[in-house]
């Protein structure tokens, strides 16, 4: 601690580990409540190995469920991480500075998430090596889905070197050197839009789902993304402050409050738009979002969640947009559940299953994840906050240390 | 029309595989170093399916992890692997199967029209098809629909895919749809490893072993034209159809997609698909496009023919007829 | 600058250009078939040599000249006619309504107007059929007289679009004759479950 110039990346490492795992026994308990559901998830993900995907609840005409759905919704969680980076670099807020590593451990987790998602999506995983550039067959440029493996891990990449980077500077009482690593950050903005650009030309791309097939998609996914994410991230600073020691000033809440509210109305417009497209003139396009919100032949499994999201929605919303200016931890963090669950049912499976409904050729079936589909979900969902866990205790530990070693010298931000 | 035929085959050749050598050797080096861990991954995988039961069958099942990419193996590459498909069916099943690797013919395009006048809903194609292909009973995949229409509409969505009762009924009128075989296939285009593609003679084909199952394709096909193994595949032992392509009706595993591929084990040896051959009402027609004095080429001359879709510009080489 | 916007350009056009064939708008598959002229070469497919065994020359061509169709006169029962219907037993129609023809029904035929026998059967030489011009037409070749009326249908039959081929699309052109699938006393196909069903079954 005291000789803390020349460090070296194990010592590095092995700190940061043992951060990681020590602290009061709530905080193990929490770490072990984690380790139980990814257990389970990983156990039952064991029996859909072994039977395939007919375990799921998907079918030949709602080819893509509960885990892509979540994959689309975590890509944004992924890319609002953005949201802070930008005004932290490229406008050089001091405030946002302070919790800049905190978004970028939410991407980090989101993105092994979604990585995640896709692989128990896999009908082959033991054959996913075909896919490995150089090693498999890769379909680039043609194929969306290569752009996405190639966005998703180039930003894995950028957001777990660029922070490790920092830290260890930090962490050896160094400042780090600004062209080390600036471009890098500023490569990382474009590529935050572009992996949340690059999923919706997934589904933006395909003229056989018209319910996807629809040049808003992308913005939207941007909007709902930037809403959504900086919402996440404001529960995890919430949960930071209550707590731990490490000091997180007021005016941060009040300024993603605003990056929130802004994001969330300019969504919340985009959704009228496209509404008020489907049913103004009610074409034979429109048949998934009257499926969506109002049931078609009978069939009405996403009607109650489709309206949920929406009140949700739009609740969040407006407690975030006229909430009293106090700031309460309490009042935000019920503010940030409601935008956050809304947005993950809409995005979720409300963009994903209907696109499916009715199937190309007019059929009408329901789609409802099986348990086991739920099981391996919630231990994917675990796992990310796991990583998220384990990758901000030790972060938070190493700018304390730093700030307090720097006490009393003004600190610039490069 | 020959030399594009080829100038576009010798580009998908080139355009699949940069440097095709130096990654059979990184396969190599790494099948030799990774050997131990990867061993106890892929007998792992196979293993929950059945246990290899001897070190043959452990070592042809090796083989076939690291197998290439159909399309670019040599001709010879292609002939052992099918030689190894059917020594494994044998060891694995006991299976005596006939396993081929046929390529297509020159001047060949295969095409296919539909005639829906006379379509009466009996539903023997789809019966034929099951058979031949091997198509899972357990699931009942099914590569063809009929759907019955009401009169005043010509959409296949509007009208009836799971009928069941005496037919033709009066004052309807039935159609059939399965893959169209798209000159302009979205499923290719969505496919982010190759492992589907269009054969020079116009079929589209997937290469199972190739395949990792994330469906893309099937929600890029606009005619629901692709089915996918959710399990394990079953066939009952004494319907098995032993007369096989690689590319075609041979066994399948769990999480590969699978299609229509015009039954390319029978259509390569100038046999008609299995649902032309079943339709009793004479409302299908197959032939080969480039030939003038063809019965479908007949068919796009006299007939009024439409296309479903087409203003998607898939380009499909499926037509409907009217008599 | 210039170069980034060159290769964004490059990679939207490579993205959206179907590189094996066209889209809308462009020379589809139709140009390319339209554009070959060649007959192919039927006889190349080996596959294809053995033919379905009862099969006659045509006395008729199609577009690629001359084909086969399946023979008739080896699946019909009671053939030779001539057997019965001769000089030597004088048959009365009443008599073979009862004893050997009772089993077929007519249906054949506009509402009431149903054909009758001598319509197409030849009065005198019972082993052929006779046309509206009392020409001998051959039981294999039941096309010539179905073709008076069904002119259209035979047309089509001609070409491929009414009919089938039986077995192959290549080699020899071997097609069904009228009376493979229309039973020539009740043409119409009856009407029958099918032969399977498909999921999902609406509830």
């Amino acid at each position: 601690m005291n000789n803390s110039s020349g460090k070296g990346l194990a010592a590095f490492m092995a700190d940061c580990s043992r951060w990681a795992f020590t602290g009061s026994t709530s905080y193990k308990i929490f770490l072990l409540v984690l380790v139980a559901i990814i257990g389970t998830g990983l156990w039952t993900y064991s029996h859909q190995f072994r039977d395939g995907l007919i375990v799921t609840g998907m079918s030949d005409i709602v080819s893509w469920g509960l885990y892509i759905s979540n994959f689309t919704f975590f890509v944004g969680v992924a890319a609002a991480a953005v949201m802070l980076i930008l005004p932290a670099y490229v406008f050089k807020d001091a405030d946002f500075h302070e919790v800049v590593i905190i978004g970028e451990g939410v991407a980090v987790g989101a993105l092994v998430m979604c990585l995640l998602f896709i692989t128990v999506d896999m009908g082959g995983p033991l054959r996913l090596w075909h896919i490995i550039p150089g090693l498999g067959l890769f379909n680039w440029p043609s194929s969306i889905l290569t752009w996405d493996v190639l966005v998703l891990n180039g930003y894995l990449a950028l957001n777990v070197l660029v922070p490790l980077y920092i830290l260890y500077c930090h962490y050896n009482n160094r400042k780090p050197v600004g062209w080390r690593y600036r471009p890098f950050i500023f490569l990382s903005i474009f590529w935050a839009v572009s992996i949340h650009m690059v999923t919706a030309f997934l589904y933006e791309g395909l003229p056989a789902r018209p319910f996807w097939n629809n040049p808003l998609l992308g913005p939207r996914f941007l909007a709902s993304a930037f809403a959504a994410g900086p919402a996440v991230i404001m529960m995890v600073i919430i949960i930071i402050k209550e707590n731990t020691t490490f000091a997180i000033d007021p005016i941060i809440f009040k300024k993603l409050k605003r990056i929130i509210i802004v994001s969330a109305v300019i969504n919340l417009l985009m959704l009228f738009s496209e509404i008020f497209k489907e049913f103004y003139t009610f074409t034979h396009h429109s048949l998934s979002a009257q499926y969506l919100f109002f049931g078609l032949d009978g069939r009405n499994a996403l009607v109650p969640w489709i309206w949920t999201a929406i009140s949700l929605n739009i609740c969040g919303t407006l407690l975030f947009a006229f909430g009293p200016q106090t700031y309460k931890p309490r009042y935000l963090m019920a503010a940030a559940i409601a935008l956050f669950t809304g947005i993950w049912i809409e995005k979720g499976f409300g963009l994903i299953v209907p696109g499916f409904i009715p199937s190309p050729l007019g059929e009408v079936v329901d789609y409802s994840a099986s348990g086991i589909e739920i099981l391996i979900t919630l231990g994917i969902m675990a796992t990310g906050i796991l990583i998220v866990t384990l990758l901000l205790k030790p972060a938070l530990q190493i700018l304390t240390r730093f700030k307090e070693f720097n006490k009393g010298k003004a600190i610039e931000y490069p | 029309m020959t030399t594009r035929h080829n100038e576009e085959d010798q580009m998908n050749k080139e355009d699949i595989l940069p440097g095709k050598s130096s990654r059979r050797s990184f396969l190599k080096g790494l099948a030799i170093t990774a050997a131990a861990s990867s061993a106890a991954l892929v007998t792992g995988g196979c293993a929950l399916d059945s246990l290899p039961q001897s070190k043959e069958e452990l070592g042809l099942k090796w083989q076939e992890y690291f197998q290439d990419n159909y399309r670019l193996m040599t001709q010879a590459e292609k002939d052992q692997t099918v030689e190894r498909l059917t020594r494994l069916a044998k060891l694995e099943d006991n299976r005596d199967l006939n396993i081929s690797s046929q390529g297509p013919r020159e001047q060949v395009l295969f095409g296919y029209a539909f005639n829906i006048s006379r379509c009466e809903g009996f539903m023997d194609c789809v019966e034929a098809c099951v058979q031949e292909n091997n198509l899972d009973r357990q699931a009942k995949t099914q590569y063809i629909r009929i759907f019955e229409m009401e009169p005043g509409k010509l959409d296949p969505s509007t009208g009836d895919g799971s009928y069941f009762h005496e037919v033709p009924v009066a004052d309807k009128f039935y159609m059939g749809v399965q893959c169209f075989h798209c000159e302009n296939a979205p499923c290719i285009k969505a496919c982010p490893v190759k492992a589907t593609w269009r054969e020079p003679d116009g079929i589209v084909v997937v290469d199972y072993n190739w395949c990792i199952g994330c469906r893309y394709c099937m929600a890029a096909c606009p005619y629901y034209g692709r089915r996918f193994n959710w399990g394990k595949p079953v066939v009952p032992e004494d319907e098995i159809t032993r007369r096989q392509h690689y590319l075609g009706n041979r066994k399948r595993m769990k999480g590969v997609m699978e299609k229509c591929t015009f039954c390319i084990q029978r259509t390569r040896q100038g046999k008609l698909p299995a649902c032309v051959e079943a339709c009793p009402t004479g409302s299908r027609v197959f032939g080969n496009l480039l030939d003038p004095d063809s019965e479908i080429r007949f068919v796009l001359k006299n007939k009024k023919v439409f296309r479903y879709k087409e203003e998607l510009g898939t380009d499909p080489k499926f037509w409907y007829f009217i008599d | 600058m210039k170069i980034s916007c060159a290769l964004a350009a490059l990679v939207l056009l490579s993205l959206g250009a179907p590189h094996q064939s066209s889209w809308a708008g462009e020379a589809g598959v139709i140009d390319r078939i339209m554009a070959a002229t060649a007959p192919f070469d039927n006889n190349q497919i080996e596959a294809t040599h053995i033919l379905p065994n009862q099969t006659v020359w045509a006395k008729e061509l199609f577009q690629g000249g001359e084909f086969k169709v399946l023979a008739r006169k080896q699946y019909m029962e009671r053939y030779r006619c001539s057997s019965c219907h001769n000089n030597d037993h004088k048959m009365l129609a009443t008599d073979g309504a009862v004893l050997t023809h009772g089993d077929i029904k007519m249906n054949h035929g506009q509402g009431d107007n149903n054909l009758t026998c001598m319509q197409c059967h030849h009065p005198q030489d019972r082993d052929t059929l006779v046309n509206k011009q009392g020409d001998k037409i051959d039981f294999d070749h039941s096309y010539q007289l179905c073709g008076q009326c069904h002119f259209r249908q035979k047309r089509d039959w001609l070409g491929g679009a009414h009919g089938k081929r039986v077995k192959y699309w290549a080699g020899e052109r071997v097609i069904r004759n009228c009376t493979t699938c229309h039973p020539p006393h009740a043409p119409k196909f009856a009407k029958r479950m099918p032969a399977t069903y498909s999921l999902p079954l609406k509830k």
